[in-house]
């Protein structure tokens, strides 16, 4: 037996030790090639898809490989770990630190080449599927057709196995070993519970409470400006949180004899904190990775929704034509006719408003002022209220404010000045109402009657509007919105058309936003699945020798639910409030509610989370309970 | 206190392994008994469906006039922790609690408490000499504290029945001397019955009688006279007699 043979016959004869650890890098592998595959399909290459999307495409390939590197690179520590026993009995025989590491070095050579391929192999079997998601999620008008991707295995294969080179090279160098004693009492010794103090608790408090009260208060554009500081706080808070505060609740909790020595208490609590030093780190991290991923969805799917539902409420018109400031009015009504031609052409019914839009003298510039019966015939187009103003009054009119088209508040503006009638009454506004009635950036609407009195306007305008009536399907208004922008060109909008295009250029963005944000949400899950498996021999021999004692089996079952239900939901439960908090501080950002797409995706998520919960309990207690009963 | 009935063990598989064949033994109250045998003897499966941890194949266990292999499973986890002690030669103590927490363990379980079990476990302690390590983890102390505390353990909950496996097994002979001392005393004090399986022929001198088995069968059994000296010059002699030399076990060792 060499000792080449020896490293690989460790691997080949012990396939129960090693197949977590390769199966989560195929899984990275998996993940990886999947995504290859659809980034190097051939309906992108040509061109048909443009620059930025393929240089996000880039990007998001340069994030996955990363954090794989990161992912890998902790799974195999944490394998490492459990192996300390063995690495202490071959130092007793005589092995140098230098075969050691070349122990670990072939080991790694060896499963990453398999994961490489294993990964692909799974990869190409899944690769059908992922492209009908992508053909689905993004609007393209090319079909995602299965291809034989050469590219992307060529790719994928090349870079897994530099990475498995690097990391392997990496961790037989960062393969310390302490000395022999430690190495074979390994499993046996505690690393120690982190210490915990009071001042470090009350500081992680501190900086949640801080962190998640700016991140509540702020509105506007302000979120921008907060967002690196909060997320900073946050950070180091979670981090505190799960290192000292929970480190220090334990220690509360195991110094109450009455609570600590109840029951099964004492088994749960003395391995909570037995592990804690592996466990904060753990937490810390899940949790961070889940908040990434639960806050890059639910902003893709906010941000989507806003831009979708945001645009269908500011622009309450199927279609809408202004036209340039010096064109004539028989330019204007051949632009009309013809708007209404194309959609006769198309099929579309629409009742139509128009609109003269004069310019009056007021007491700082000219200014917009609206008839109050113009206004609400416009309004019945509307969801907003008409607006009675009595006579000699004016009320301001300003759009919805925004942070997407930048609007900023031009009301309190107009609330300052005045205008004079006729008559030289002069008129001050009398409040401010929200409303998206006209694409203007803030007007006066008055009374009919006082609207004689105004004089001579200083310049005119027109707005055109036509509302489609309801149950037609959105391929006619768009189509007829595609002609109307192609033909009467910045002049008409068309609010469907706008959308389609939206989503079509939004599509990738969401697809690749996704698609990290799963893999980021499931690889936190494995860390999870290695944090648990890890100390499962360890598990079993411990529930073994208390059975032995007398342990039932509905007292195993419940410190075996509680503790993966801890480890499984206390970093889930915290990304979730980290994730809620940081979307309401977008929904403040964009002063659109986003509760409903918020709490889909949480909701979503925490699901994944409970039946991944379910199904790991599942097969930990079997495993367990094989063992023991 | 402890009655089997012709016990028999046949473990299934490729070949058939007839482990224990009708195995009639009896145990007083306060009794302490060694079963001794060679390796393979059947001695540990005899332990095992004692203490409950296998089934027999056929005959009956009896304590105290209950049958414990008919009870459920959570029932007998319970009658185990409630009736019975243990004593391993790898002690079996958990490594993540403190040795109080350990001694305690059993107590726990049951939702004993707190004052009690304090209580309980300094007193037991005491009589074990290990007050000074109460606060100790399980790897910072020396192999005899070790069974110390399993014994501790075992006895925390007063069990009719206490079943030691080579408790002596992975200790030194002062230490084996020390433990197999405050079995005896907790024998003779507590009248718990004590059944023990062993290899070590100083500590089964320690008991009343000595059962030895051999092949699944039992072979014969000497009691204990006056002198432990003479008892355990008996045992060696048996042992010779059963298959091993007489050299093996040097005499000179007591």
């Amino acid at each position: 037996m060499t000792f080449r043979q020896f490293a690989f016959n460790n691997v080949l004869r012990n396939k129960r030790l090693y197949i977590a650890y390769f199966f989560s890098s195929m899984f990275t592998v998996m993940v990886f090639f999947t995504f290859a595959i659809f980034a190097f399909h051939p309906a992108f290459s040509d061109g048909a898809i443009n620059q930025n999307v393929l240089f996000g495409m880039a990007v998001a390939g340069g994030i996955i490989y990363v954090f794989s590197f990161f992912f890998v690179l902790y799974s195999m520590s944490s394998f490492l770990q459990s192996r300390k026993k063995e690495f202490g009995l071959l130092m007793m025989f005589g092995a140098s630190n230098r075969q050691i590491r070349m122990m670990v070095f072939l080991e790694n050579i060896l499963i990453g080449f398999f994961a490489t391929i294993g990964g692909i192999l799974i990869g190409l079997v899944f690769a059908k599927g992922i492209l009908l998601v992508a053909e689905n999620v993004l609007i393209i008008s090319e079909s995602l057709d299965f291809y034989f991707p050469l590219l992307a295995i060529a790719v994928t294969f090349i870079s897994f196995i530099v990475l498995f080179f690097c990391i392997s090279v990496f961790v037989s160098f960062i393969l310390r070993t302490k000395k022999l004693i430690d190495l074979i009492k390994g499993d046996k010794k505690s690393k120690g519970e982190p210490k915990a103090s009071v001042i470090l608790s009350i500081l992680a408090t501190i900086l949640i409470i801080a962190g998640y009260g700016t991140a509540l208060y702020v509105k506007g554009m302000q979120v921008v400006f907060a967002m690196v500081p909060v997320i900073v706080v946050v950070t180091l808070g979670t981090y505190l949180i799960f290192t000292q505060l929970s480190v220090y609740i334990i220690r509360r909790l195991k110094s109450n004899k009455s609570f600590f020595w109840m029951k099964t208490n004492m088994l749960l609590l003395s391995d909570l904190s037995f592990r804690m030093k592996d466990n904060a780190r753990t937490f810390f991290m899940v949790a961070i990775i889940s908040t990434v991923a639960f806050t890059a969805i639910g902003a893709l799917y906010g941000f989507q929704s806003y831009l979708t539902k945001g645009i269908k409420e500011s622009e309450p018109y199927t279609y809408q034509y202004i036209p340039w400031l010096n064109d004539s009015e028989e330019v204007m009504k051949e632009d009309v006719s013809k708007i209404n031609s194309i959609l006769q052409e198309e099929n579309v019914e629409a009742k139509m408003e128009a609109m003269e839009l004069n310019y009056f003298e007021t007491s700082t510039s000219e200014e917009l002022i609206v008839r109050a019966s113009d206004y609400n015939r416009f309004v019945a187009f509307t969801k907003d209220r008409e607006l009675h103003p009595g006579e000699n009054e004016a009320i301001v009119v300003q759009p919805v404010e925004d942070a997407l088209s930048g609007v900023s508040r031009s009301g309190e503006f107009l609330m300052e000045s005045s205008f004079n009638l006729e008559n030289g009454t002069e008129i001050q506004p009398s409040y401010i109402v929200e409303s998206s009635v006209l694409a203007s950036n803030g007007y006066y609407v008055v009374n009919d009657k006082t609207y004689e009195q105004l004089g001579s306007p200083v310049r005119n305008d027109w707005s055109v509007v036509w509302k489609a009536k309801e149950g037609q399907t959105d391929q006619q208004l768009i189509e007829a919105g595609r002609k109307l922008t192609e033909q009467v060109e910045h002049k008409a909008y068309s609010v469907d058309y706008q959308l389609f295009e939206i989503n079509k250029a939004f599509g990738p963005i969401l697809f690749i936003g996704l698609f990290i944000g799963i893999v980021f949400f499931v690889s936190a899950g494995s860390f999870l699945y290695f944090r648990l498996f890890t100390d499962l021999d360890e598990e079993k021999r411990k529930f073994r020798s208390i059975a032995k004692i007398g342990l039932t089996q509905s007292e195993l079952n419940k410190v075996v639910n509680q503790q993966i239900a801890i480890l499984f939901f206390s970093p889930i439960v915290v990304a979730l409030i980290h994730g809620s908090v940081a979307l309401t501080a977008l929904s403040h950002m964009f002063n659109y509610d986003l509760t409903i797409e918020s709490a889909f995706v949480l909701g979503s998520f925490a699901l994944i989370q409970i039946i991944y919960f379910l199904i790991v309990r599942f097969f930990y207690v079997k495993q367990v309970k094989r063992m023991v009963f | 206190m402890l009655k089997l009935t012709k016990v028999s063990k046949v473990y299934e598989g490729k070949v058939a392994f007839r482990a224990l064949t009708d195995i009639d033994l009896e145990i007083e109250k306060g009794e302490f008994v060694t079963i001794m045998g060679p390796s393979g003897s059947g001695k540990t499966t005899l332990l095992n469906i004692i203490s409950t941890n296998d089934a027999p194949t056929t005959g009956k266990v009896e304590i105290e006039g209950e049958n414990p292999h008919k009870l459920k499973k959570n029932d007998l986890a319970k009658f185990r922790r409630n009736e019975l002690g243990f004593i391993f030669q790898d002690f079996n103590l958990m490594h993540t609690l403190t040795v109080e927490e350990n001694i305690v363990l059993p107590l726990t379980l049951d939702g004993a408490r707190v004052k009690e079990m304090k209580e309980k476990a300094h007193t037991i302690a005491e009589s074990l000499g290990i007050l000074s390590i109460m606060n100790n983890r399980t790897y910072e102390i020396s192999g005899g504290q070790a069974q110390r505390v399993a014994i501790a353990r075992a006895m925390i909950h007063d069990p009719k029945l206490l079943l030691a496996d080579e408790p002596t097994g992975n200790l030194d002979s002062k230490a084996s001397k020390d433990v197999m001392k405050m079995l005896v005393s907790i024998n003779e004090k507590e009248k718990t019955s004590l059944l023990m399986v062993t290899h070590d022929p100083q500590a089964a001198s320690y008991s009343d009688r000595v059962v030895f088995i051999r092949d699944g069968k039992l072979h014969s059994e000497i009691h204990r006279g006056e002198s432990r000296q003479a008892f355990f010059q008996k045992i060696i002699d048996m042992l010779s007699l059963m298959g091993g030399d007489g050299n093996d076990f040097s005499s000179i060792r007591v």
